[in-house]
């Protein structure tokens, strides 16, 4: 992230990622004299975001499927990589856990270098980018398929955050509170309701949260309503339980007007228009869909026709052939099936609305084997996801019985090891009391290594040749100048 | 930036884990992203842990998920130290998942929990760790670097 007070820097980052866009570079480049440049671009449009856009902070509007996210940062994958094992990271995360460990946080094979990294299968990508995401910034509810959302973000979304519009600030402001060149949105003014002063920038929380004067009590309910754009008006026209409304179905023909309050309570026992206010609620609605559907059936005509021009245009074209090489055969026979063929298409629908219907008929029926067949396969999927789950699900058991096992067996091995070598040590240093007790002639029994150097110099004694030598056998991979000397003996 | 990594990682996990979480696992709490509280219990019949619920307690580096967390058991009236071969006196725990080494970022709070379920649930031995009076006396580690200090001394 660039420094927020380095407006070169800032504006000239983002030209590398969107070259091909002149006005911005000559936008960047002037931007140290802003003042100017404003007269002739248009600032709110080509203002640059100077904070990158945080995948990890975008929401989906649907779950996303396990197989995309990231197991590091659990969020759908940001311009992910493949390692050699196999598996699926973002760049960013694997490489901030290859910092700490240099292996494949799944399986713990080792991952050496960045060039180990592999380029996801383009279905892949392809299923991310088509993810619905929403904006990130607070306050935007953009939505869009993900490969499109940075480039809301970067260069449209009213949130992001670009350099303030006054050049000698350099504090950073959301885009739409910067759309007045040279006004910076930092600087104080007064509150239109308390008169306090309050920066630009901070008048909608400070009317929401602080300000005591952007509320008044409603002269209907006593409710505290904000007063900033006519949230009061909208109170009393739509919410206000004191205030006077009418029936919802005043459309059809009630005339009860009273406090919304019982009005509402009028409407919950049942209003008599009701029935009609629904029913006419239902003709409009079907009004639309018949508006819809000749719409369609139009423009279905209109494809027929062309295609049924088309094709007579091609039956005349193979009758003139079938003609030409029937009389080129030399018979003067007729062929009775090229010619009734044609009038056959024309003549079988009595009307073009007819076959319309038939048409409709033949997709309906379609639709419905479509939409049994996909129950079937459905109820045939769950049953075998069941079935594959149980054997999963056993198999882990079997596997953590193993596991148990395995564990039991190393804690068993290694505790063996572990008296072993203890009573190794006991055995030596009861050895070792028990020669310095005998003197210098049982010198050379004592084991362990350290002993078995010194007993290969020094035991010249004659009790221990039988000892020496088994010694011998132990130490081959000592120094040739000892080998020699314990021959000798 | 690593500190807004970590805060994201664990309000995902925490969006996950509060609408659902494996049998014997509950969240008691996660004001922060800093200390979660989980209650653990063994889901079957062994004699050591049977009806008892044990308090977990998982504190967040900057660093999480990339670093382990540092988990303990946490002794409250109702809620006991269980008793196994790696968990000391004092709550301390003494797993290979939890160290520097064992440890893996794609490990969450659920898995670790769920480890610790079942290493309760695979023991039958009534005993705490080789020397558990002595280190509980006079340890003034870190259970993150105590790890090192008992591997080297064990085997
Ligand atoms: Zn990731
Ligand atoms: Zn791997
Ligand atoms: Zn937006
Ligand atoms: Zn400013
Ligand atoms: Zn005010
Ligand atoms: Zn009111
Ligand atoms: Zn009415």
């Amino acid at each position: 992230m660039p420094p927020p007070n380095t407006p070169v820097d800032g504006t000239t980052t983002p030209q590398s990622t969107q070259p091909s866009q002149p006005a911005q570079s000559s936008q960047s480049s002037q931007s140290v004299s802003r003042p100017t440049s404003s007269i002739i671009m248009d600032a709110s449009q080509v203002k640059t975001a100077l904070v990158k856009m945080d995948y990890q902070a975008i929401d989906y509007v649907n779950p996303v499927d396990e197989t995309l996210i990231c197991p590091i940062c659990r969020t759908a994958f940001h311009s992910p990589i493949t390692t050699p094992c196999g598996h699926t990271f973002c760049a960013k995360c694997i490489n901030r856990a290859l910092e700490r460990q240099r292996v494949c946080p799944i399986d713990r094979q080792p991952i050496d270098k960045t060039r180990d990294y592999r380029p996801i299968p383009l279905i892949i990508k392809e299923q991310l980018d088509r993810l619905e995401a929403r904006c990130p910034n607070q306050g935007c509810d953009y939505v869009c398929a993900r490969e499109n959302l940075e480039a809301h973000y970067e260069r449209h979304c009213e949130f992001t955050l670009v350099h303030c519009s006054k050049p000698s600030c350099d504090k950073l402001v959301a885009r739409h509170l910067c759309s007045i060149e040279g006004q910076c949105m930092h600087e104080m003014t007064n509150c239109d309701f308390c008169l306090k002063p309050v920066a630009f920038v901070d008048l909608d929380a400070h009317w929401e949260q602080e300000c005591e004067a952007a509320f008044a009590t409603c002269p209907d309910c006593d409710a505290s309503v904000s007063v900033v754009n006519n949230s009061m008006l909208k109170h009393i026209q739509q919410e206000c339980p004191e205030a006077m409304a009418k029936c919802k179905w005043d459309g059809a023909g009630c005339r009860v007007t009273d406090k919304r309050r019982i009005v509402r309570e009028h409407e919950r026992n049942g209003c008599m228009y009701e029935t009609v206010g629904r029913l006419l609620e239902q003709q409009a609605e079907d009004r639309r869909i018949i508006q819809d559907l000749t719409r369609r059936l139009a423009s279905l005509e209109a494809v027929r026709d062309t295609r049924r021009r088309e094709r007579r245009r091609d039956s005349a074209a193979t009758i003139n052939d079938r003609t030409a090489t029937a009389t080129a055969a030399g018979g003067s026979l007729t062929n009775p099936t090229t010619s009734t063929s044609t009038p056959a298409d024309s003549t079988t629908w009595e009307s073009p609305h007819n076959y319309m219907l038939a048409q409709f008929e033949r997709l309906e029926s379609h639709m419905e084997e479509l939409r049994e067949m996909v129950c079937e396969m459905d109820m045939r999927q769950s049953a075998s996801f069941l079935h594959h789950s149980k054997q999963v699900a056993d198999r882990f058991l079997e596997l953590g019985d193993k596991v148990g096992v395995l564990s039991m067996h190393t804690k068993w091995l290694l505790n063996m090891q572990y008296m072993q070598r203890n009573a190794q040590l006991r055995a030596a240093n009861a050895a070792s009391l028990a020669a310095a007790a005998a003197g210098a002639g049982g010198a050379g029994l004592s084991g362990g290594s350290d002993g078995l150097n010194h007993g290969g110099e020094s035991s010249s004694g004659a009790g221990s040749s039988s000892d020496s030598g088994l010694r011998y056998q132990g130490s081959r991979r000592g120094s040739e100048g000892r080998i020699e000397n314990l021959t000798r003996l | 930036m690593s500190a807004p990594f970590a805060a994201k990682r664990l309000g995902k996990e925490l969006q996950k884990i509060s609408n659902s979480l494996p049998p014997g696992i509950e969240l008691v709490s996660a004001d922060n992203f800093e200390e979660w509280l989980l209650d653990i219990r063994v889901l079957d019949d062994n004699p050591l842990y049977r009806n008892e619920i044990y308090r977990l307690r998982f504190r967040f580096s900057s660093t999480y998920p990339i670093e382990p967390p540092e988990v303990v058991f946490v002794k409250l009236p109702d809620r006991p130290i269980p008793i196994h071969p790696h968990i000391y006196s004092n709550g301390i725990i003494c797993l290979d998942l939890l160290g520097h080494q064992g440890w893996s970022p794609v490990q969450n709070v659920e898995s670790v929990c769920m480890s610790l379920q079942s290493m309760l649930t695979g023991n039958s031995k009534n005993e705490r760790p080789p020397g558990d009076e002595e280190f509980v006396r006079g340890n003034r580690l870190r259970p993150r670097d105590i790890e090192f200090y008992y591997h080297d001394n064990d085997v």
